[in-house]
């Protein structure tokens, strides 16, 4: 297919190749709020668009029109869909898409349309590999693209290769190696431990759940105030239906200021690592992992975890204020005199 | 510091969007204008200037983007239909009392087509799904009234199946939680009257977690604050009766800040440039906060709260109480 260079390029309008394609004008007779100040190369494209919808053309040199528009626009949907549908049609080799679009991905990271017509090619191709690696190129650029994430979720559930999902762990890991505070990579940790079926070599459940205790207690003593980390300890928690309580030893530290300096270190406890010595204390979610402990061991406790909440409310986390209070007043409704 | 809503500027902003040559946004778009005119006229209704732009022209150009092929409405004129442009058409007529123009029959065909096997449903032929575009049919046929074409446990199934671990909802079930998509299920589920689906206390709670040292609202722990969330959020919190556990003056603030001062228009943070998706949202956010001199808004819908009461579709919704100065 022969690209015109930067220099050639002509209008639709100008190429004698084309010149058998009727071009149609957007409806502009009307002045409506928010329009689009086309340049002349756009509204000549998709005037020649609307041509060859018309006439339900899909040739090689549809191709080139809709990779024209997707470039200058990746928001029109439509010429997605109609490109689609004529790669269909010719039985384009779709390696060579995926290529083209790989390179479009790079400036288009935010647009759905990229990723869903990925999507539609991979369904054809099925060889979803390249795609793994394709992901975590493109995350380098935008570590927490929303489409990004959702689509490598949706490769590894739709394909569901035990190969595929083998290196998703180490995958993940060097993710929250790069930034811990990653909330879209703590969340596919979540969907991979626990919400993806059972693979071979995980049977073993409660295995999995010393593992995944294990690795965001290690997380939240490098970097306590990390709300995605304690979501994700809560999150294993409810899953695995073990009360709260089982953690205090681990959480209480974190809910206390930093020892005074040249205070002993206390005995190392592998299960129970201390915060670093950087780590800013107390720390909020501590503070209120605690006090849902107090809440949930009831009677006598629920005073510690009054003051808890109080101390919330009027000095480690004033912001949510009223949701502190709203906590201690529905705990007060339980008290008995 | 701007510390109050400038009103006038805005209106201005919105009525200019139609000549200005400057204030082209990249992501405006053919494939948003449909969506653009119904985030003009909304904040011009809220900011009790409705008749800043022309009736009469705002329904032919909704009219003039019926895809008659498919039975319902484009972004624009000559784009297939789609269910963002669908939803955002109808609750232009309805501003516009226009809603007649609508050949309903189609349109309830053509959402209804779209609704996959899983109960999710597409946004269009193309086959996106995407919690956003379920709104968009709930919504959709609750305003045309024919609700009850909708198999409801089918939906209500699926996104039992988009709620995680934190008590939020994705795009899609096992997506990440974010605020936009929060918004979408929540008012999907007040819609069909089933709000009891909710982990309320953790979903409040995570929505609580949203507000940033600085007022504003982020989508997801650890990211920017934006002023769309100023929407997203707060509606969710309204529509649950939490909206308190925002703290209200810090986030009023943040809004104002955002705007600019010399054309007019909100942006998505202080000192970015402004665009009509962050002044509608930016303004809803500042109704539901009970900001003084501002028309009442629906959460469920993004309307004017008096529109979706005269159409009997009013839900249990709690705004902040309407400040007198």
């Amino acid at each position: 297919m022969d690209v015109p260079t930067e220099e050639e390029h002509l209008l639709y309008s100008q190429r004698p190749e084309w010149a058998d394609v009727l071009p149609l004008e957007q409806y502009e007779n009307i002045t409506p709020l928010a329009p689009i100040f086309y340049t002349d190369e756009y509204k000549d494209a998709t005037n020649y668009f609307r041509g060859i919808v018309k006439s339900e053309e899909m040739t090689p040199r549809v191709l080139e029109l809709t990779e024209d528009i997707i470039r200058q626009n990746p928001g029109h949907y439509s010429a997605w869909q109609y490109r689609y549908k004529t790669l269909m049609a010719l039985k384009c080799p779709l390696d060579d898409e995926l290529k083209l679009m790989d390179e479009l991905a790079v400036k288009h990271l935010k647009t759905y349309q990229v990723w869903h017509h990925r999507r539609l090619l991979v369904q054809q191709t099925r060889n979803p590999g390249p795609e793994l690696e394709f992901i975590a190129n493109s995350l380098q650029n935008d570590m927490k693209n929303y489409h990004t994430w959702s689509y490598r979720q949706w490769i590894l559930a739709y394909f569901n290769d035990d190969e595929l999902w083998s290196h998703e762990l180490d995958f993940v890991e060097s993710m929250l190696e790069a930034d811990v505070r990653n909330n879209s990579a703590w969340h596919h940790r979540f969907f991979i431990a626990f919400q993806s079926g059972v693979r071979n070599g995980d049977q073993d459940r409660d295995a999995i759940v010393r593992r995944e205790l294990a690795f965001v207690k290690e997380r939240i003593a490098v970097a306590p105030n990390n709300a995605s980390a304690w979501n994700y300890l809560r999150g294993i928690l409810d899953h695995a239906k073990t009360p709260y309580s089982e953690l205090q030893a681990f959480v209480k530290p974190y809910s206390l200021p930093q020892p005074p300096f040249g205070t002993p270190p206390e005995v190392v406890d592998l299960e129970d690592p201390l915060p670093s010595k950087e780590a800013q204390l107390p720390c909020v979610a501590a503070i209120e992992f605690m006090a849902d402990i107090y809440e949930e061991a009831g009677s006598g406790d629920l005073m510690k975890a009054t003051e808890l909440w109080r101390s919330l409310a009027n000095e480690h986390d004033t912001m949510r204020r009223r949701y502190w209070e709203y906590r201690i007043k529905e705990a007060s409704k339980t008290i008995k005199i | 510091m701007t510390t109050s809503l400038l009103v006038p500027l805005h209106v201005a902003y919105i009525r200019a969007l139609g000549n200005s040559q400057d204030e082209l946004s990249y992501h405006l778009s053919a494939h948003l204008r449909m969506n653009a005119v119904y985030w003009g006229l909304t904040a011009l209704c809220i900011m009790d200037h409705k008749d800043a732009l022309d009736r009469d022209e705002m329904v032919d150009f909704v009219m003039s983007c019926w895809d008659e092929e498919a039975g319902a409405f484009g972004a624009h004129t000559d784009h297939d239909a789609h269910l963002l442009s669908t939803l955002s058409a109808i609750q232009i007529l309805l501003m516009q009392d226009a809603l007649d123009r609508v050949d309903v029959d189609r349109v309830v065909k053509f959402i209804l087509s779209l609704q996959q096997p899983s109960g999710i449903f597409a946004g269009d032929a193309f086959g996106e799904t995407d919690t956003r575009f379920l709104y968009c049919a709930v919504s959709a046929l609750s305003l045309l009234g024919r609700l009850h074409e909708l198999d409801v446990e089918k939906i209500v199934a699926y996104i039992r199946h988009c709620r995680n671990f934190d008590g939020g909802f994705g795009a899609i079930a096992g997506a990440e939680s974010h605020a936009a998509q929060v918004f979408v299920c929540v008012a999907a589920l007040a819609i069909l009257d089933r709000l009891e689906e909710i982990d309320q206390p953790t979903l409040c709670w995570w929505l609580s977690e949203r507000q940033l040292p600085n007022g504003g609202l982020n989508g997801r722990p650890e990211k920017l604050e934006d002023v769309c969330y100023s929407f997203w959020v707060l509606s969710a919190l309204s529509i649950l009766g939490k909206l308190t556990w925002i703290d209200a003056s810090k986030l009023e603030a943040f809004i104002l800040s955002a705007q600019e001062t010399e054309s007019g228009g909100i942006a998505d943070r202080p000192g970015d440039v402004p665009d009509v998706f962050h002044t509608l949202f930016g303004i809803a956010g500042l109704s539901l906060l009970g900001y003084p001199g501002l028309m009442d808004l629906d959460p469920v819908y993004c309307m004017p709260a008096s529109i979706v009461e005269n159409v009997g579709l009013r839900k249990g919704w709690k705004a902040l109480q309407r400040r007198t100065s």
